[in-house]
């Protein structure tokens, strides 16, 4: 058993196992599609059918020698990549200049942006054991305050500060149902949901009428980069992103970090895998599920904030609109772990991004846009159901914890 | 009591929890470089008694003393402060994490003050893993590892800690008996080495071996202290229930009849999907109780779902008195005549929420006399839970109590009276005593060889080698899903042990 755990650690041959040859099988397919778009834009059929071929011949190679799931994970990869590839041919290069412009991962950021706070900040209540369904409301509260602050102290940092304590305050009283109380997480965290619906609703309208928003609000300014600013294609893709964009994506690895090579990483995680064992070494397991639940509601509501002062400059009502049930869904996608959630935000954001380009270079695509905007659902679902490796949450995630 | 002052003192400790005084009065101390057994049966207030050590509960009288002074523990960390580390009979290990993560959790060095510095807990566990002799590798998880490694896991938690005061809770109810052994010998180096111990058990033959003075418990109460030169097994069993105990079932030569029960060629695979239940064949003949001897986790459990219909049997027959069931449903077996009393009766064999008159109606609900046309006759239930009270000695309540307000033995009772009421031509037994204390056992034990003598075919798991040896009239030896070995009445111990952790199969190899 030990000889296997140690071989499981040799870093050496891991780039030769089967499971890291199915996953350069699952790059080559995308790889395979991607040629066919800019800024490549092959012309030619063979390179995304070879390329497909390849990432197909990795996935059986892959199965052949035991690695079942990812191996056929790649398989498909392969055959959707060609497939798609060969199907981006038959388009114009001017559409598909227009859709995959480098913009586009502009786009992709902006939308991935909201998801990666919200699943970074659901990962470290799930961690210590409380689900966090309450991702929704904890946003909305930040997108309202962010604005209402940025109006009222006519600074678009205090309006930020303003949304991560609104967002604190309501994840105390998701905490304290789901720690103190021990009352069931998920109906709780969905009560918090409409709490935080009906409670923004009713502010926009009593403070604001139900619209007048003041345009000249402060925004979240853009990070211009000097240089890469007039690159060809970092330019577009980089060179001018909101600034909570790039706190978002430096968080990803903060976040990690964190929670798996800090002391108090490892006793949040304690918390929410068996927090009994966690008591009885002496470590205060309702202070480390508040901190965590707590730091959970900051961190989505600095997302609700980037929605509201940051990317639209204004608040509606049910502004959110999901985005924190998609972020929960890119937590568990991600299997709970920091890389995961920000690559599981980033393909969701991707495949928003798509939906409002596509029929702007397609009229044709204008209904199917909407049924895209469901991939981040139907994709969780692959998840949990285990096609891609099964996800595995903290063992005691949603499970109150009854002191003796 | 001599002139040192004694490590550890604990003095009038009492504790109450809503109807029931779980500790009274309670005395008890622990010399440097002892062993000290604490013994009683289940309910009788050790486990309590330890959780106020330990800091988890707080007494609602009494002192605590350590080394004369005295303290107030009011958590864990406090107990942990002043040397005090305890072994659960759970274990507090997270499977997840590695053997270092769980050691040092809560404790652990860092490097600026916040960072884990793994490397530096990796050092200090094997530091003091090889000081010990444990053999524990400290990057493998802690799901990888056996469970006598983790109670090894556990100790060096303790150690780590500085604990100078070590409490067992029931060590050796998760170890097979060389494990046991292997345990025993740790304590002795560990006490050798300055630690004192409290063991806690309710097991007489440990107790006699390891401790160097016992205290019994009964009720909450104290009974007496007593050193391990002289005292007996048959001494100890009376203080801890209060009468006489049998302690050795009479058990008359079987008869066997003709063959009730046979299984041939039997795969069954786990929740995984792997072989669990590897080609298994054997019988038990009417009249005789076969015992299926093994470590956890070795398809036991697998063997029986698939007998009872609770799990699908990949390949294979079984054969109920002589008609062949293949696939058949937990319904179907228990009208071919198969009773069960299964391993775990809080989940398996209680609805521990219902009363008992509907726990003994689970089987039968759909059949006169309980019901007719879908239609459920309460009255017929209640009396039918009287007569099997009455018969089955179930004490703690009547038809309209909850099965889950009884004590573990009369649950298991009724368990039991349930499944004999409907004469069975084949009884399962798994784990029939597993947490039963030792007037339960006894009345469980004497209970199955009376079935035995009644004709039945009794077929006996259990993780408890003595008992398998102490009822059966033929053992089975069940290793990695495989009988590996069978033996007749009367096989050594060591043997069977040797068996159960594979060293057959391994000589056949080599």
């Amino acid at each position: 058993m030990t000889t296997t755990a140690a071989y499981g650690r040799l870093r050496t041959s891991r780039l030769t196992e089967p499971r890291s040859i199915a996953i350069y099988g699952i790059a080559l397919g995308v790889l395979a599609c991607w040629l066919a778009l800019p800024p490549f834009t092959t012309r030619n059929f063979v390179w995304p059918v070879l390329l497909g071929l390849l990432a197909a011949l990795g996935g059986v190679a892959a199965v052949s020698r035991g690695v079942g799931k990812v191996g056929w994970g790649a398989v498909a990869a392969g055959v959707l990549g060609a497939g798609l590839g060969v199907l981006a041919l038959q388009s114009g290069t001017s559409n598909l200049n227009e859709v995959f412009s480098a913009s586009i991962i502009a786009s992709m950021l902006v939308f991935a942006t909201p998801l990666t706070f919200g699943a970074l900040g659901g990962m470290f209540s799930e961690r210590s054991g409380v689900v966090n369904i309450a991702l929704e409301g904890m946003m909305l509260m930040g997108a309202f305050f962010g604005i209402y602050g940025a109006d009222k102290t006519d600074s678009w940092f205090l309006g930020i500060l303003i949304a991560m304590l609104a967002g604190a305050v309501m994840a105390l009283v998701h905490a304290f149902f789901a720690i103190h109380l021990r009352a069931d997480q998920i109906v709780g965290g969905m009560a918090i949901n409409f709490l935080a619906l009906g409670l923004t609703g009713y502010l926009f309208f009593k403070l604001y009428h139900g619209g007048n928003i003041p345009s000249n609000i402060p925004r979240i300014p853009e990070v211009n980069i000097p240089w890469v600013e007039h690159q060809r294609f970092l330019g577009p893709a980089f060179g001018s992103l909101n600034l909570l964009i790039w706190v978002a994506i430096i968080l990803v690895p903060v976040s990690y970090v964190v929670l798996f090579r800090t002391a108090i990483g490892l006793r949040i995680r304690a918390c929410g895998e068996h927090p009994r064992a966690a008591d009885t070494v002496g470590i205060d397991v309702y202070a480390v599920r508040y901190a965590s639940v707590i730091t959970s509601g900051v961190l989505a509501a600095l997302g609700g904030a980037f929605l509201s002062v940051g990317f639209v400059g204004t608040f509606n009502e049910n502004m959110t609109a999901g985005r924190g049930f998609i972020a929960l869904a890119a937590l568990i996608f991600g299997n709970w772990r920091p890389f995961g959630a920000f690559g599981a935000a980033l393909l969701f954001g991707f495949s928003t991004a798509l939906a409002f380009r596509l029929p702007n270079a397609y009229p044709w695509a204008d209904s199917y846009a909407t049924l895209f905007q469901t991939l981040p659902y139907v994709l969780t679902l692959v998840a949990i159901a285990g096609v891609i490796g099964r996800t595995v949450p903290p063992a005691a995630d949603g499970r109150p914890y009854k002191k003796q | 009591m001599e002139a040192s002052t004694p490590i550890l003192e604990l003095r009038g400790i009492t504790k109450r929890f809503p109807g029931v005084l779980a500790n009274d009065h309670v005395d008890f101390d622990l010399r440097r470089n002892e062993v000290h057994a604490l013994l009683g049966e289940n309910g009788a207030g050790k486990s309590t008694l330890m959780n106020i050590l330990y800091g988890l509960y707080s007494a609602d009288e009494g002192e605590i003393r350590i080394g004369g002074k005295p303290v107030t523990f009011n958590s864990a960390k406090d107990a942990i402060d002043a040397g005090i580390g305890m072994v659960h009979q759970h274990f507090m290990l997270i499977p997840v994490m590695t053997v270092a993560e769980n050691i040092v959790l809560a404790q652990e060095p860092t490097r600026a003050g916040v960072l884990l510095d793994y490397d530096a807990a990796r050092e200090r566990v094997r530091h003091l893993s090889e000081t010990f002799r444990f053999a524990i590798d400290p990057d493998a998880r802690v799901e990888e590892i056996t469970v006598g490694q983790q109670q090894r896991v556990e100790i060096l938690k303790a150690l780590y800690r500085r604990a100078d005061i070590l409490i067992l809770d029931e060590p050796t109810a998760v170890l097979t008996p060389p494990e046991a052994t292997e345990l025993f010998g740790i304590l002795r180096t560990l006490v050798r080495e300055g630690m004192s111990v409290i063991f806690i058990s309710h097991k007489l033959n440990e107790v006699l071996e390891i401790a160097d003075r016992i205290t019994v418990v009964r009720r909450g109460k104290k009974i007496d202290t007593v050193p391990r030169e002289g005292a007996t097994e048959e001494g100890l069993a009376r203080a801890m229930v209060g009468r006489e105990v049998l302690l050795r079932v009479e058990r008359p030569p079987a008869t066997p009849g003709e063959r009730l029960l046979e299984v041939e060629g039997l795969e069954v695979r786990d929740d995984r999907d792997l072989p669990a239940v590897r080609d298994v064949s054997f019988h038990v003949r009417a009249g005789e109780i076969v015992g299926i001897a093994g470590v956890d986790g070795n398809g036991q459990s697998e063997l029986i779902e698939a007998i009872t219909g609770l799990r699908r049997a990949h390949s294979g027959t079984v054969k109920v008195a002589g008609r062949v069931l293949v696939h058949a449903s937990p319904r179907e077996m228990l009208d071919a005549g198969v009773g069960h009393v299964p391993e775990d009766r809080q989940r398996r064999g209680l609805v521990l929420e219902f009363p008992i008159a509907e726990n003994v109606a689970l089987h039968d609900y759909n059949k006169e006399p309980d019901s007719k046309w879908g239609w459920l006759f309460p009255q017929r239930l209640v009396e039918h839970a009287r007569k099997l009270i009455k018969e089955f000695d179930v004490r703690g309540g009547g038809p309209y109590t909850r099965a889950g307000a009884l004590s573990g033995g009369n649950q298991q009772k009724l368990v039991v009276g349930r499944e004999v009421d409907r004469d069975p031509k084949v009884l399962i037994a798994a784990q029939p005593t597993r947490g039963l204390d030792v007037g339960a056992i006894e009345y469980m034990h004497r209970r199955l060889v009376e079935e035995r003598d009644e004709g039945r075919a009794i077929l006996l798991v259990s993780l408890e080698l003595e008992e398998v040896l102490a009822l059966s009239d033929r053992i089975l030896v069940i290793y990695e899903g495989q009988i590996v070995a069978e033996h007749a009445s009367g096989a050594s111990e060591e043997e069977i042990g040797l068996e159960m952790l594979g060293a057959k199969r391994q000589e056949a190899v080599a």
